[in-house]
């Protein structure tokens, strides 16, 4: 820092406070100057205490807690008025990168993050002064840690306080910020601690300092939970993993649930390729954990969770004069059914199901979701369809191919009555019989609808095998397998879901949260606790599950706009607030006229 | 009243009708009257023997006494004459605070009350009012009850003001009293104990009978409800006092005049004076009528 310079003010207009000084004046004349009372007789109040302090007699007499006060009244003006001190000096901004690949390991046995930290310390050390230091963090999205801090000494405290996350940066971001740091000219130097690089030209006031050399790693890329089939009990593992090394290598994955290994899968994965392996038939657990083999110096790449709650069920609305045919639904694993009756069927309602089953009605309006009509009443203004009743409807043709038939012996099934249905302008005919089309399917404003001229209902499971493979043929592919995993990743917020009062992170802390907002606490990978009021926890797996992080090889640099990078600072002066002060000094004066008044004696007994 | 002060009511002059002035000694008068004198005259009261002379009223031969002596006594007995009655008004400034009290106006009505009384027991009365600004009553006698509203409209148009050194003033009063009689002293005596102890005891000196009347006004005896810092003036002196007054002080002030109207009251009893004290805020009838022994009437 250079020496003093001038002095300014932020808020000069604050000065116009000053003239509430003659009030204070007036104030004060009025506070000494006794009230006068003419009385017939003083005799007797000369027995009284006379007034504390004998002060003037009607004339202004200012004594040195009037010119205390009057100071003080000054001071606080000053203070609204915002008073700096323009100095001279290099303010630095400090960037540090904090994301997921800072945790790799270096050759020396330290992080990449612990090196960015020393390196980082020994360039301010070597900047040297008592200028401003401002310091930011890349991950989850750059953002300044603190305000800026005066001295090199306190800028090492906040550094120190920094600490690395599991969530990917934000290369785009990221250089966004380095440019607008270089093109403010109020900031004399720029140090950059990363793994990335800055592509050239390099601005002449960024510092780069580099974290680590590109080093091999393997990664695991997703971790996805899904139902083996539509109605199956099972779950379906697929994990992907890549090989960022120069040589093809051999990964083993390994799956844990609920602690228990309970599958394992290996491939040699060339270099730079990534692979998948399948886990089928998963046994039911709570929270399945991969783990990948060999192990490298990333390690929060090389593990993964997922959560068997994740796999949600299938919602069915099912709506039918008889809603006691859907209960029969229930007995599919993963299936959660509702059943209405046509008279309490709301349109809305469709938006908490994945799909809806309406037999022997048809609704008023064309439904949100995918749709299967059960012998659907003939001529509704919605669909339209034409049917023609059949005491013993006979499948005649089928297509083999088709998702809806697959693996389905139509010669076994027994429709007994039904309607054969017309000829439909948007949904053609999948099975047909002697006397029209049997299921009819088609899509419609985005969704699947499928027509039946049969009552599949109830669902009678292995008792009625031919029925039952039709029928989960027709909810799978309505439902489609509604089993993804939620795939939550470090770094990414998620609104808080209802019911939900607190979130115990993976590190064992537990937050307070409000359902409906964002919760930011992401940065951890691992597995999250969503508690509600009534005790009841769900588990949430959130994963780094990003290649383009994982990839420690072939890493972009940095590419700062060439007009930042051009930039020339237009002043090292610095403005150093001085309001601070201007209180503290307000607060002593304040505490010293009340240890002096305090010890004066109050009152002068007069003795006549 | 016409002329006289709104506590001049035909019931209140009705009672006053019933009271005359007692005197503790007995005083020359200027006329017939119903005060027994020192002179001899011709009442019933017993004065004195001497030896008869020619021309003596064998009426008042004690013949009882000529039968056991064998000589000639001629009783003598007392004459009652009208009481000479001065009435000293303090007008000065300090009988206007507060003024919400109206102290003076209370000195007024007690002095025309006491002169009423005098004037209806066929008594002479004059007025004398100490400082105060307008035309005082003349220094002379007044005799006969219709002579109050006259006293009345004089002491009405008076309105205290100026500073009065009580013990000076009476004396040069007393220059030009020349016959003892009944002295009223009505004032607040709001001054040093030794001033008033002195003024009076010039009446007493010169063989005066002197009954004190003190007037306080009740918002003073409560520092006219003074509160916080306060700077007093003097109404007479202009003397100037600051003080911090709160509920203790005003409990002081209130103990320091009580404790100075009971010197004054000590001082009349051991000097045989009449003293009799009257808050403004107390009702004026209640007041005269219960102090009538004080004041030195009797029914």
């Amino acid at each position: 820092m250079g020496p003093l310079n001038a002095m300014g003010l932020l808020n000069p207009g604050a000065l116009y406070f000053l003239a509430i000084v003659p009030a204070l004046i007036i104030a004060y004349l009025a506070r000494e100057r006794p009230r006068q009372a003419t009385v017939s007789s003083v005799l007797a109040f000369r027995a009284l205490h006379v007034m504390r302090g004998q002060r003037f007699g009607g004339r202004p007499r200012f004594t040195w807690t009037f010119f205390l006060e009057l100071l003080a009244l000054c001071l606080a003006v000053f203070a609204m008025a915002g008073p700096y001190l323009l100095k001279k000096g290099t303010p630095i901004a400090v960037v540090i990168d904090n994301s997921a690949a800072m945790q790799a390991l270096t050759p020396s046995g330290k992080t990449r993050f612990e090196n960015a930290l020393a390196a980082t310390n020994e360039a301010l050390d070597r900047e040297g002064g008592s200028g401003q230091v401002t310091v930011y963090v890349t991950a989850p999205q750059p953002h300044q840690v603190s305000g800026a801090v005066s001295g090199i000494g306190a800028a090492h405290e906040v550094i120190a306080r920094v600490q690395v996350v599991d969530a990917p940066d934000d290369p785009v971001a990221l250089a966004t910020l380095l440019g607008q740091l270089v093109s403010d000219g109020h900031i004399g130097r720029i140090v950059f601690a990363g793994y990335r690089s800055i592509a050239p030209p390099v601005p002449a006031r960024l510092v780069p300092i580099m974290a680590g050399q590109p080093i091999a790693n393997y990664a695991i890329g997703s971790f996805a939970l899904s139902r083996e089939t539509f109605g199956a009990a099972d779950l379906h593992a697929r994990v992907t993993v890549a090989n960022f090394s120069p040589a093809a290598q051999a990964l083993k994955v390994t799956i844990a649930g609920d602690g228990k290994p309970i599958g394992a899968a290996q491939a040699t994965v060339a270099s730079g390729e990534v692979a998948t392996f399948d886990f089928p038939k998963l046994a039911p657990a709570e929270v399945y954990r991969a783990q990948l083999d060999p192990s490298d110096g990333f390690a929060l790449d090389n593990t993964a969770s997922a959560t068997g709650s994740a796999v949600k069920p299938v919602a069915v609305l099912f709506v039918s004069p008889t809603p006691a045919d859907g209960a029969s639904l229930r007995s599919i694993p993963g299936v959660s059914v509702e059943s209405r009756a046509p008279a309490a069927y709301n349109p809305k309602d469709l938006a908490n199901f994945d799909l809806a089953i309406f037999e022997y009605t048809v609704p008023k309006e064309l439904p949100a979701v995918n749709t299967l009509l059960v012998m659907p009443p003939p001529g509704d203004p919605v669909f339209n369809f034409s049917a023609q009743s059949a005491p013993r409807v006979e499948v005649a043709c089928w297509p083999t191919t088709d998702p809806l038939t697959d693996e389905v012996n139509f010669r076994l099934l027994n429709f007994r009555s039904g309607e054969y249905l017309g000829q439909h302008p948007w949904m053609p005919a999948v099975v047909t019989g002697n006397g029209g089309g049997l299921m009819l399917s088609g899509s419609r404003q985005g969704h699947r609808f499928v027509a039946t001229g049969f009552n599949p209902f109830p669902y009678l499971g292995r008792e009625n095998l031919p029925m039952s493979i039709l029928t989960l043929n027709m909810l799978g592919s309505l439902a489609g397998f509604g089993a993804q995993t939620s795939g939550y990743r470090t770094g990414e917020p998620w609104i808080v879901p209802a019911g939900v009062t607190a979130i115990a992170l993976p590190s064992g802390r537990r937050e307070s949260v409000q359902a409906g907002t964002l919760f930011t606490s992401v940065n951890s990978q691992g597995v999250y606790q969503l508690l509600g009021a009534g005790g009841q926890k769900t588990l949430r797996a959130v994963n780094l599950a990003d290649l383009t992080a994982s990839d420690l090889t072939n890493i972009s640099p940095i590419s700062i706009p060439a007009a930042a990078a051009s930039a020339m600072p237009a002043s090292a002066i610095v403005r150093a607030p001085l309001a601070a002060y201007f209180l503290a000094a307000i607060i002593a004066l304040i505490v010293i006229e009340s240890l002096l008044v305090y010890r004066r004696p109050r009152v002068v007994e007069v003795s006549q | 009243m016409l002329g006289l002060p709104e506590e001049f009511t035909p019931e209140f002059i009705a009672r006053l009708d019933q009271l005359r002035i007692k005197t503790r000694r007995e005083f020359a008068g200027l006329g017939k009257g119903t005060h027994l004198s020192p002179r001899r005259g011709s009442s019933l009261e017993f004065s004195d023997f001497r030896h008869y002379s020619d021309g003596d009223d064998f009426r008042y031969i004690d013949w009882g006494l000529y039968g056991r002596t064998d000589k000639l006594y001629i009783k003598l007995f007392k004459e009652e004459e009208d009481l000479l009655t001065y009435i000293f008004i303090d007008a000065s400034a300090s009988m206007g605070f507060p003024e919400r009290d109206r102290k003076f106006e209370s000195a007024v009505a007690t002095a025309l009350a006491l002169a009423y009384v005098a004037l209806a027991s066929g008594d002479r009365v004059m007025i004398r009012v100490i400082a105060g600004r307008g035309t005082p009553p003349p220094p002379a006698f007044v005799y006969g009850r219709h002579r109050i509203v006259e006293l009345g409209r004089s002491l009405t148009a008076i309105r205290p003001g100026g500073e009065v050194d009580l013990a000076p003033a009476l004396a040069r009063e007393m220059v030009s009293i020349r016959r003892a009689g009944k002295v009223f002293l009505i004032s607040d005596f709001m001054m040093l104990p030794n001033v008033a102890t002195r003024g009076l005891g010039l009446f007493t000196a010169a063989n005066m009978d002197v009954t004190a009347v003190q007037i306080l006004g009740a918002r003073e005896l409560d520092a006219q409800g003074l509160n916080g810092d306060v700077e007093v003036v003097d109404a007479e002196s202009g003397e100037r006092v600051r003080v911090s007054i709160g509920q203790r002080e005003r409990d002081r002030y209130r103990e320091t005049l009580l404790r100075l109207a009971r010197e004054m009251k000590v001082f009349c009893f051991r000097n045989g004076l009449h003293y009799t004290l009257y808050t403004t805020g107390a009702n004026f009838h209640d007041f005269f009528l219960r102090a009538v022994s004080d004041l030195g009437l009797v029914h």
